[in-house]
């Protein structure tokens, strides 16, 4: 064992002498005066297709472009991306999401969007200021959003009805509560209330709070509230029992409880409902994420399903710029994509999209609407420590679930240990 | 007498075929149950998971599966797939045999510690040094093609090479010094001594590397950057998408027609294992 | 090159105790190119130099990078900063999933690779007999080998095992009332890993398949002679003579246990309460989704270490029990 170690390490010192040298070669290939770009996105069948199709299209309209696509799975994609970046040959376009946007940009790998808005290449005039601003960082622009999305409870309305109950738009979380109850008495169904991060968000939001200057601060006030909430659920009559919900995992669309019908609602994001929908079989009804009976803001927000950057290394930025333009501002091109990726974010487009699409669909076109009108800013883009932070608030809503801490052991164990992943 | 020892065989061997297929089926189910989906409705596979007959039944999963995605079909699919674990099987086999034979039967300097370094080599999750390979590989100019996957193939696999050695050393070493007597040296002896005693261990290797090369998805992922360069492995895995919605149908269906070429590789295979007991030992 | 083994047979039939030394003075005498050559020193290293050149060109450098890693803060996207031992120091005394996914492999491991190995066994035996069908056997007992952890066995999984799920129909069916939710318990969910795990036992039946095959035929003829029983015979001969089968099967299944990855990642996703969060999912969250690579490096030394000091021990061990014909 011995001289294995110290071999390694003087392999070790010679492979970090080769490594200190940069890679700056791999040029995207331009034949014949043709510019290659090359795009990488994450998405399931539909999307490839049409995605591909929209590709095909400007190609045909710009014959001296050519674009490669590329796509993966959700978790392949950022292992991949992580790797390109690491071997410095990122896609000249990677789609990028909310939780990923503060590292990529703070290791430098994205391309600031401000001069393509200046200079028109992106145009911007019917874009809302808020999208411009989701994706940005300190002023500039990263990434554009393809798309809005925002918080949702869906529920189902056939046994919402047979308890004789009615759903307002928004719900406070004492109302859940007592409408679970009351579900639960008149139909045996269920109530889930997510203990989760977005539920963690919404709560802090009530008060005009940010969940993650909350935890990178120290401070408890939403975490004390949010675990009280999840025990006072955990311990309701109407609750769905811990080895039940562990078994079924609302994580995954299709073994949500409110699949098989254990539970009458269900928490997630509006680009799921389609997938919730189609997992439950039944006709399901979208509406917004409960707030507090005491909140002084409006916790609901819009928020970007995906983006499109351009990597810092793309040798072809203006025309990375000008296909993501075309890709956002022309009808055409969404007339073929179809609000996969989410409600266009140009209102003009958005509009010509929404008689053509089916009619789940315009239940997520009209929700967005109602969400528009309302939302308040969404947090500043997620710090590096998400990831982990969120794992381990799945955990703690297990252990408080199954009785193992009390709500003050839960926050205090969860704020100290998520304040320690921040200040890394 | 004769009757009734005759009687207690068939008895015998009634129970013996008995258990072997009922405990087979038992076995089965999960299988059954896969492929039967392949002919359920998407919705049904998962809302009706305990019904092992699809109502009605589909075949539109395979068509739909089989177009594959933004123009790139399974077809094309399969093909690489075939390229990448065919190409890989073959290198991994020989050369893992003449490694093997090399540490099972030679004595030299810093044997153990090669061992050693291939042992810690198999016990190293791929994932851990995915990204610095990727780096290497990448000033090689080896990515977006199939070299860093099918190329380390052929300079032997711990696994393979373990095997090897494994029954290389089950081999009387009388074997060897006869051959050496006869004129052999030790280059001979491998082809004709070693290697025609070792087809078990061949075959075995053959059937591992084959599947695993043809389930194995993340060096696809990494290293491959064109759809049309994609094995059916990666493919499979863009039906779903935890945000979008998957197509559980034609993932289903596509996943039975991925098993057939490895099961077909097994059963071209095995009949050099089928022999057993009763037939086997050094021929003479 | 049949009539070279069939001249083999007759020598050892002739001598039945080989001569040592034999080849040894073969080695002191004045030797040609050719005579070096054949020389196991340099043989050795003409055989197992594909494998040398292999590692040293694509996994000397990986591998001592992942290890450097270990002592570094490391996000992928970024250089990585050296910072000693602090994620040893984090691993061991301030990070209670690591020693929950520890504990967690430790009990699948503990659990499945005997009784993987065990099934494998009885099973092989039991093929092994000839029979017209045995062919079609090996192949049914084969078959859900080859359907590795994909995302169907995930779902089929976990509705065999849901509280409405077939395992308890059938527990029913034999009158024990049971409504267990397998999947949710801390104390059950690891064992559907296990089972699944046991019914893909495969692998290691065809490994143990190909040695049985290897026994010569000759030891059962003497044993027949002398009147063994099938007990006798399968403790005195099949048994020892299988031991390096044995022997590789185990370690390699030492090896596969620690390393489970997607039976965790994809069935139970570490639910409940990490109970089955494998060290390697934990490991790759880390490296992955946390933007810990560093730590993920450590951690995947730490468990080499703890794998490669079994490892060590069972081959030290090895001269006891495994019986080698050379």
């Amino acid at each position: 064992m011995k001289k294995i170690l110290s071999v390694l390490l003087i392999a070790l010192l010679a492979t970090s002498m080769v490594f200190a040298g940069g890679n700056k070669e791999k040029a995207a290939a331009a034949d014949d005066g043709k510019v290659t770009l090359n795009i990488y996105w994450w998405g399931n069948q539909i999307r490839n297709d049409v995605t591909q199709k929209a590709i095909d299209l400007y190609m045909s309209e710009h014959p001296d472009i050519v674009i490669k696509a590329e796509f993966a799975d959700w978790s392949g994609y950022w292992d991949r991306l992580s790797a390109t970046a690491a071997g410095g040959n990122m896609p000249d376009i990677v789609q990028m999401d909310y939780s990923y946007l503060n590292q990529y940009q703070q290791n430098g790998l994205l391309a600031d969007l401000n001069p393509f808005f200046e200079d028109g290449t992106i145009d911007t005039t019917n874009i809302p200021e808020s999208i411009i601003a989701s994706g940005s960082i300190d002023g500039h622009c990263y990434a554009l959003s393809l798309g809005s999305n925002a918080p949702m409870m869906v529920y189902d309305p056939a046994v919402v009805e047979e308890a004789g109950v009615t759903i307002p738009d928004q719900l406070t979380i004492e109302e859940l509560y007592e409408i679970g109850n009351t579900i639960y008495e008149k139909t045996g169904v269920s109530t889930y209330y997510d203990g989760g991060i977005n539920m963690m968000q919404i709560v802090a939001r009530t008060y005009g709070s940010h969940l993650f200057d909350e935890l990178a601060a120290g401070d408890d006030t939403a975490m004390l509230k949010h675990w009280n909430y999840v025990k006072w659920f955990a311990d309701a009559p109407s609750a769905i029992s811990p080895d039940l919900l562990s078994e079924k995992n609302p994580d995954i669309v299709e073994t949500k409880p409110i699949a098989d019908g254990t539970t009458w609602n269900d928490f997630s994001f509006s680009n799921q409902f389609i997938a919730i929908v189609n997992a439950a079989g039944r006709p399901l009804v979208i509406t917004m994420y409960p707030t507090t009976e005491d909140a002084t803001n409006q916790p609901m927000y819009l928020k970007p399903s995906q983006f499109f950057s351009i990597a810092e290394t793309s040798k072809h930025k203006k025309e990375a710029a000008e296909f993501i333009d075309w890709f956002t501002n022309s009808v055409e091109a969404n007339e073929i994509l179809m609000g996969e990726r989410g409600i266009p974010v140009n209102t003009e487009v958005a509009a010509a999209i929404k008689p053509l699409v089916d009619e789940n669909t315009q239940a997520i076109f009209d929700y967005i609407d109602a969400v528009g009108a309302i939302a308040t800013p969404i947090d500043a883009p997620d710090p590096a420590g998400k990831g982990e932070i969120e794992a381990i608030g799945k955990t703690t809503a297990e252990e408080l679930r199954y009785g193992y801490l009390t709500v003050e052991e839960a926050t205090e164990d969860y704020v100290s240990r998520s304040n320690s992943i921040l200040s890394v | 007498m004769k009757h009734g020892y005759q009687e207690t065989r068939k008895i015998h061997t009634i129970i013996y075929h008995v258990f072997t297929v009922i405990f087979a089926l038992v076995m089965l189910y999960p299988l059954i149950w896969m492929v039967l989906g392949s002919f359920k409705n998407s919705n049904e596979i998962l809302r009706n998971a305990a019904k092992l007959l699809p109502d009605p039944w589909i075949t539109t999963n395979y068509s739909t599966g089989w177009a594959g995605f933004a123009g790139y079909g399974f077809g094309t699919f399969f093909k690489n797939s075939f390229i990448i674990a065919g190409i890989s099987t073959i290198g991994a086999v020989i050369s893992s045999a003449i490694v093997g034979y090399g540490f099972a039967r030679c004595r030299f300097a810093l044997k153990g510690f090669w061992f050693g370094c291939m042992l810690v080599a198999m016990m190293l999750p791929f994932q851990m040094i995915m990204i610095p390979q990727y780096i290497l590989f990448n000033k090689m100019g080896w990515v977006g093609s199939f070299l860093p996957i099918i190329v380390p193939q052929w300079f032997g696999q711990g696994f393979f090479i373990f095997l090897n050695v494994q029954f290389i050393k089950g081999i009387p070493s009388d074997l060897d010094e006869a051959a050496t007597i006869d004129g052999c040296s030790i280059y001979g002896i491998f082809p004709r001594i070693i290697l025609p005693l070792i087809k078990p261990s061949l075959v075995t290797s053959a059937i591992f590397s084959f599947m695993w090369r043809w389930d194995d998805f993340l060096a696809p992922l990494i290293y491959l950057n064109d759809p049309a360069s994609y094995p059916v492995s990666y493919a499979l895995k863009m039906f779903s998408d935890p945000t979008a919605g998957s197509d559980w149908g034609a993932m289903f269906a596509m996943a039975t027609l991925s098993l057939i070429p490895i099961f077909i590789i097994f059963l071209a295979f095995q009949r050099y294992l089928v022999e057993g007991i009763a037939s086997t030992g050094i021929k003479g | 090159m049949r009539s070279l083994v069939i001249r083999t047979r007759r020598y050892i039939l002739a001598n039945k105790k080989p001569q040592p030394g034999k080849t040894v003075i073969m080695r002191k005498q004045n030797k040609s190119f050719a005579q070096k050559l054949n020389t196991q020193g340099v043989a050795g290293y003409v055989f197992t130099s594909l494998f040398i050149i292999g590692f040293l060109a694509f996994m000397i450098i990986p591998m001592a990078m992942s290890f450097g890693f270990a002592f570094t803060r490391y996000n992928i996207l970024s250089p990585p900063k050296f910072n000693g031992l602090d994620n040893f120091k984090q691993m061991f005394t301030n990070d209670p999933v690591f020693w929950q996914s520890f504990k967690a492999t430790m009990y699948y491991v503990v659990f499945s690779v005997p009784m993987r190995l065990i099934m494998a066994l009885l099973i092989a035996l039991l093929l092994v007999r000839k029979s017209k069908a045995s062919g079609l056997y090996r192949a049914l007992f084969y078959l859900p080998s080859i359907v590795g952890s994909s995302v169907a066995i995930a779902i089929l999984w976990k509705r065999m095992f849901a509280s409405d799920g077939v395992i308890n129909s059938l527990l029913q069916a034999i009158g024990i009332n049971c409504e267990i939710a397998w999947l949710g318990r801390t104390d059950t969910a690891i064992w559907t890993l296990i089972i699944l795990a046991v019914w893909q036992f495969g692998s290691s039946m065809l490994i143990f398949l190909s040695g049985l095959k290897q026994i010569p035929i000759a030891l059962y003829e003497v044993a027949d002679i002398e009147g063994a029983g099938p007990f006798q015979r399968f403790f005195k001969i099949t048994l020892p003579m299988l031991t390096p089968t044995v022997f590789f099967n185990l370690i390699n299944q030492l090896i596969n246990g620690f390393m489970a990855f997607t039976q965790s990642y994809i069935i139970t996703q570490g639910k409940p309460r990490n109970s089955t969060l494998f060290y390697t999912v934990y490991m790759y969250q880390n490296s992955f989704t946390y933007n810990k690579m560093g730590y993920g490096c450590a951690m995947a030394w730490f468990m080499i270490l703890i794998v490669g000091t079994l490892t060590l021990i069972l081959f030290k061990t090895q001269n006891k029990w495994v019986y080698y014909e050379s």
